[in-house]
């Protein structure tokens, strides 16, 4: 099986801080992936040089066997890899379909009625078809993000990347977006989500990272990572947010 | 189960209803504006006619200047926010020298200095007063719209053009698709700031002896030696302009928001 994503050395420097520490990782297709980290450690940087929103200093990255350096492949790979925002970051002056259409018509030139089609059946799958034609601000936090991840997934990505996806929701709309990632982790999706989530770690993960100071510091299945985490690190990370 | 794709009235379509409504308002407007003046006694109601010549002129420098002004204020605020330098610090000195001197010398140089510095590099142009006016105002506005274009493109969201590039757009498809039509609406207010500001700017060209409403009032006005009936009668019709401007751009902008929620 030939991995799809290999990351070799990665760094990434924003000014003088040194962000990531040449990270290594190679992700299998299917893998569901988490990493998780106190804040500052490079996670979130991480996940976002994947896809060049934070291009990487130095050091080499192949999505799908597509090197990811200069500029000619970016936007070859960015439809390979869809992406979740913590904010959401749905288009406001759009409605919730027309937020779905809009690169398969503009990137992949489907047509206008496949595009809707296609649309709706992801709608569908988020369970929020009947809100197509509302706007963004009509929407609560959990819907939102539910057509976030229907958006991403209308480009037919090979790759999911979530970025702390349910860190601005209610507690009450937490579980409405984690169930549908739960579903889509079932579906064979290659998933890699930052999340403080233990609950969605334990149930779908295949791998946890955890990083801190820029690299990561233990990679292991979920249930080694919570009954033996090797570093001090880790330990005190897990009693912090497993206490709380 | 069919859910069709909410179909907002289409921008364009309305905006054309909307440049055909105020045309047709205006027309109504100067025929009003007509036949007030002329019944007013003398000195308005005989020079009724040199009155609403000012104002249409005042009224057609406004309207050309400002559409000019707003393709250069476009092109300049886009300029101002590339990466590439070579766009950026010439658009920034422009804005910089414009913003930094009074409008009524920017006039009088278009007027008499740049036919000389063009005859002195081979180029015989010959503008008249009124393309003078429209290319100083033109310039002059330019300047400010560019600016609230540069900010309006700014304050949307960076997170906004994230998304867009994430799913695989590119730099101009995310620029049209998405950003523009998010600045659009942050910026119509201060660009319909700016056209009004620019209606009552234009009285400046009458410095270079272009006949509109304010050169025809101080016209009237040494004529007669009665200064107060006739200044009031060019203050209101300048405020009826821009009232009647006012109120149209409102409603635009309301349409604006309707569109894009």
């Amino acid at each position: 099986m030939t991995a799809i994503i290999e990351a070799h050395d990665v760094h990434k420097h924003f000014g003088s801080f040194h962000a990531l520490r040449g990270v290594n990782l190679t992700v299998q297709p299917g893998e569901v992936v988490v990493i998780i980290g106190p804040s500052g450690s490079g996670k979130s940087t991480f996940i976002r040089t994947l896809n060049a929103l934070d291009p990487h200093d130095a050091g080499s990255i192949t999505v799908d066997g597509i090197p990811l350096n200069g500029k000619g492949n970016l936007d070859a790979i960015r439809r390979e890899v869809g992406m979740v925002f913590q904010s959401f970051n749905l288009f406001p002056h759009l409605t919730v379909l027309e937020n779905i259409t809009l690169a398969p018509i503009r990137v992949r030139k489907a047509s206008r009625a496949d595009a809707e089609k296609r649309g709706l059946e992801l709608l569908r799958r988020v369970g929020i078809e009947e809100q197509a034609s509302k706007y963004p601000a009509q929407l609560s936090g959990g819907q939102q993000q539910r057509v976030a991840i229907a958006r991403a997934l209308a480009m037919e990505p090979k790759v999911m990347l979530f970025d702390e996806p349910t860190s601005a929701l209610d507690p009450e709309m937490i579980k409405e977006v984690l169930d549908v990632m739960k579903e889509l982790a079932r579906s064979g999706m290659t998933m890699l989500v930052v999340t403080h989530e233990m609950g969605f770690a334990r149930e779908v993960a295949d791998r946890i990272l955890f990083f801190d100071g820029g690299n990561i510091v233990e990679d292991t299945t979920p249930e080694n990572f919570y009954q033996n985490p090797q570093h001090e690190r880790a330990r005190t990370f897990l009693s912090k947010i497993l206490d709380h | 189960m069919s859910l069709k794709s909410a179909a907002p009235r289409h921008p364009l379509l309305t905006t054309a209803a909307w440049v055909v409504g105020a045309v047709a308002a205006f027309y109504a407007l100067f025929w009003l504006i007509s036949f007030v003046l002329g019944q007013m006694p003398d000195p308005i109601g005989p020079r009724a006619d040199l009155f609403v010549e000012g104002a249409r002129t005042t009224l057609l420098l406004t309207l050309i200047s400002g559409a000019f002004g707003l393709g250069v204020g476009a092109l300049v605020g886009l300029a101002r926010t590339s990466h590439l330098w070579l766009l950026r610090v010439p658009a920034s000195l422009f804005i910089w020298v414009i913003r930094g001197t009074p409008l009524l010398v920017q006039l009088l140089f278009v007027y008499n200095a740049l036919p000389a510095i063009l005859e002195s590099v081979g180029l015989n142009v010959q503008l008249n007063e009124f393309s003078s006016a429209v290319l100083a105002l033109a310039l002059n506005v330019g300047a400010y719209n560019a600016e609230v274009i540069r900010a309006g493109l700014q304050a949307v969201p960076r997170g906004q053009n994230e998304a867009a590039r994430s799913l695989g757009l590119s730099g101009t498809q995310t620029m049209v698709t998405v950003v523009m039509p998010q600045a659009l609406r942050i910026v119509t207010p201060p660009l319909v700031n700016n056209m009004v500001a620019l209606l009552k700017d234009s009285s400046l060209a009458s410095s270079i002896s272009l006949l509109e409403l304010t050169l025809a009032g101080s016209r009237v006005s040494s004529e007669t030696f009665l200064p107060i009936p006739v200044l009031t009668t060019v203050a209101a019709v300048y405020l009826t302009l821009t009232t009647v401007m006012t109120l149209f751009t409102d409603q635009l902008e309301r349409r604006l928001k309707v569109v894009s929620r």
